[in-house]
């Protein structure tokens, strides 16, 4: 019985994924996984410091929270006369991939109309966890993407970040299991 | 200039891309654990093998020899493990890491949107206050 619900299952799961995807294939959309995500951004990461002088420091094609720091100082600084730190590759003009990302989300969601609002849950407590990851990045020198970035570049600093950080998803994902279970 | 941008450029294609895929560079792991859904882990280990792959050759054509590594002290070793953690834990909290925070934002999530105000704001609060507290702690 369960076998056959199964074989029942998988056949109609597969018979849609089918449906869906000459559908896509019709409007002429190709589907883009993770993995083609991941392929690109890698090429694109290290490409970006190599040609195009996203460096110094090593390893710094993309990373959300150094660029959106340097974004933020050297704005600060250029309206208020500060001088808050930003990165040697940011100094005359700052790295914009914060802005790139949001622009690029923003037309890849019109265009397939997956752009909708949806209020917030709890504001405070997203705004904190915001905060609280950026310092977090900024302690250990990169976010979740320039500490995977810095990890394939071989630098042993970078590797011990990387697992540190990898420690701390299995930790919230045991505490986020537990919280629901409980 | 030329940084600015590429990094404008590098970022709306990785923008689109994280839309299209819902990419998470956290939720790989915490996807794997929770259902054991490998698609977001895949993402993460094609990023890594590629960009380990691309750092020499990207040497060999730009012909620019790599710093060498310099000698690591135990007090930046230790930040950048207990800085990991937390961008680690937190994240999974918060329900992704920052890319797909800001991809969340630009779909019109204002959770997301609060979130990012929260990451500037935060940005500014570790310059001002957060790290000349912890460097005075610091030997």
């Amino acid at each position: 019985m369960s076998s056959y619900v199964a074989s029942g299952f998988s056949r109609t799961k597969g018979n849609e994924e089918q449906t869906n995807h000459q559908g896509e294939r019709a409007r002429g959309v190709v589907r883009v996984t993770a993995v083609h995500m991941g392929v690109i951004a890698g090429i694109l990461a290290v490409a970006a410091e190599a040609f195009f002088e996203v460096r110094p420091p090593e390893a710094y094609g993309v990373c959300m929270a150094c660029h959106g720091r340097d974004l933020v100082n050297w704005t600060i600084n250029t309206l208020a006369a500060t001088a808050l730190p930003v990165a040697p590759a940011s100094l005359v003009y700052p790295l914009l991939t914060t802005i790139g990302v949001f622009a690029g989300g923003l037309i890849a969601a019109r265009r397939h109309g997956e752009f909708r609002w949806v209020l917030p849950d709890h504001p405070a407590k997203t705004f904190l966890y915001g905060a609280l990851v950026m310092n977090f990045a900024l302690v250990a020198g990169g976010c979740a993407i320039r500490l995977t970035l810095r990890t394939a570049a071989g630098e042993p600093l970078g590797a011990a970040g990387f697992g540190a950080m990898a420690a701390g998803i299995v930790l919230g994902t045991r505490w986020l299991r537990w919280r629901a279970t409980r | 200039m030329t940084a600015a941008v590429a990094s404008l450029l590098v970022g709306l294609v990785l923008g689109y891309l994280g839309q299209r895929s819902r990419m998470c560079f956290v939720g790989g792991i915490r996807d794997f654990l929770l259902v054991r859904d490998t698609a977001l882990l895949k993402g993460l280990a094609a990023f890594a093998l590629s960009a380990w792959i691309a750092f020499p050759l990207a040497r060999l054509v730009a012909g620019a020899a790599r710093d060498a590594a310099g000698s690591v002290d135990a007090v930046t070793a230790l930040l950048t493990v207990a800085g990991g953690f937390g961008v680690g834990y937190v994240s999974t909290l918060a329900n992704g890491c920052p890319l797909r925070q800001h991809v969340l934002a630009a779909q019109g999530v204002t959770s997301a949107m609060t979130y990012l105000a929260g990451f500037f704001a935060g940005a500014v609060a570790f310059h001002v206050w957060v790290a000349p507290a912890v460097f005075r702690w610091l030997p």
